[in-house]
C-alpha cells in the first residue's frame, strides 16, 4: 500500500503536460488583430509552421511582416501550395500580432487567412491552437 | 560552427526534411513515442534504487531485462533527434533551450556512466545485503530529475521567446544564442 502510494505520487509528478504544439496565447495577442496587404517577400515552407514573409508599404515607409501558418501538410490540405504564394504574389492577411509589438527587425503574427487578388479565401492557420474563434477556420464549430 | 550549422540547412535533405508532408511529422512522433521507452524503463530502475519502490524486486535482474528497452529506446530517441535538429539546423543551434537541453544531457550522460559502471559491478551485492548505498539513491534521483529536465527542455524549443529574429532581447539572451544582432537599431526604446 505505501508503495502504491508513491509509485502514485511520482506518476503525477513525472506525467506529461499536455497543451497543443505551441499554444496560441503564449505568444500571440488575440486583441490584436492585424488586417494587411501586401506583397509576397518570401515564403519559408518549414514544419513544424510555414512563414509567410509580407512587405506592407505605407507611404515610403515598409514594414515586413512574419505570418505564420500551419504545418505544410494543413496548408495543402486547405489549398495552399508553396507555388500559390511565390514571392511577388500581393496578399491580404488577416490575423493576430505577437505579445510583442516593436516590430524589430522584423513584424510578427499569426496568420488566420489569405485573400488572393481573384478574392480566392484560403485558411493558413492550424486548428485547436487556441487561438480566436473569429469564423476564419471552416472546421471549426 | 554557425557556418556549418548554415550549410547543414543548405543540403537538399535537409530542405526536403523541412518541405515534407509527412516525414517530419512522423519523425517527430517517433522521437516522443522513443522518449517514452527510453524514460519509462529508466524510470522503473531508478525508483527501485531509490529503495522506495519494488524492494521484493532484484535489482540486478530487472537491471538486466530492462536496460535492452531503455538502450533501445535511447538509440531511436538519439537517430530521431539528431534528424529534427538536422531538419531546421539554424534556429535550433541558436534556441536557448536547445542549448539548455543539450547540457542537460551532457551532464546526465555522464551520470548515467558511473551509474552503470557501479550497477554492473555491484549490483549482485546490494541484492544480498537488501541494501542500496546513498550515493546510488542519489545518483538515481539525479537521473530522474536530469532526464526530467531535458523533456521539458526539448519541449520548449517549440517556443520562440527567444529567439533570433524576435527582438529586442536583453544582451545576454543573444549572447547565449550565438544572435549577433544591431543594437543600433534599438536606441530609443526603454531598457536598452
Amino acid at each position: 500500500m505505501k508503495n502504491l502510494f508513491y509509485f502514485t505520487v511520482l506518476s503525477f509528478l513525472f506525467s506529461p503536460i499536455t497543451y497543443g504544439h505551441h499554444a496560441f496565447t503564449a505568444e500571440f495577442d488575440a486583441n490584436a488583430p492585424i488586417n494587411i496587404t501586401g506583397k509576397v517577400v518570401k515564403v519559408e515552407w518549414i514544419n513544424p509552421h510555414a512563414w509567410v514573409h509580407v512587405e506592407v508599404k505605407e507611404g515610403s515607409k515598409a514594414t515586413v511582416w512574419m505570418v505564420e501558418g500551419g504545418t505544410p501538410n494543413t496548408l495543402i490540405r486547405n489549398g495552399l501550395t508553396k507555388n500559390s504564394i511565390k514571392p511577388g504574389t500581393v496578399i491580404n492577411v488577416r490575423g493576430y500580432q505577437s505579445k510583442g509589438k516593436l516590430c524589430l527587425p522584423r513584424c510578427i503574427a499569426n496568420g488566420r487567412d489569405i485573400t488572393f487578388p481573384d478574392g480566392r479565401k484560403v485558411f493558413m492557420g492550424s486548428s485547436g491552437t487556441g487561438a480566436p474563434r473569429d469564423g476564419s477556420d471552416p472546421r471549426e464549430r | 560552427m554557425f557556418d556549418f550549422v548554415v550549410w547543414l540547412s543548405e543540403t537538399k535533405w535537409s530542405i526536403a526534411l523541412h518541405e515534407s508532408l509527412y516525414l517530419y511529422p512522423w519523425i517527430e512522433s517517433t522521437h516522443v513515442l522513443s522518449i517514452c521507452l527510453f524514460f519509462g524503463t529508466l524510470l522503473f530502475v531508478d525508483l527501485r534504487l531509490t529503495g522506495k519502490v519494488f524492494n521484493n524486486l532484484s535489482v540486478a535482474d530487472m537491471n538486466r531485462k530492462v536496460l535492452p528497452l531503455t538502450l533501445f529506446g535511447f538509440l531511436v530517441m538519439s537517430v530521431t533527434g539528431l534528424l529534427l535538429f538536422y531538419a531546421i539546423p539554424v534556429r535550433n543551434y541558436q534556441n536557448i533551450f536547445f542549448r539548455i537541453k543539450i547540457l542537460l544531457i551532457v551532464i546526465a550522460g555522464i551520470n548515467a556512466f558511473f551509474f552503470h559502471r557501479r550497477m554492473s559491478n555491484e549490483a549482485k551485492v546490494w541484492d544480498k545485503d537488501s541494501s542500496i548505498p546513498n550515493s546510488m539513491k542519489n545518483s538515481a534521483i539525479t537521473s530522474l530529475v536530469l532526464w526530467s529536465s531535458v523533456i521539458i527542455s526539448g519541449r520548449m524549443i517549440a517556443y520562440n521567446w527567444f529567439d533570433c529574429d524576435r527582438q529586442p532581447q536583453p544582451k545576454w539572451i543573444n549572447t547565449l544564442t550565438s544572435c549577433e544582432v544591431d543594437y543600433s537599431l534599438f536606441e530609443g526604446i526603454d531598457g536598452f
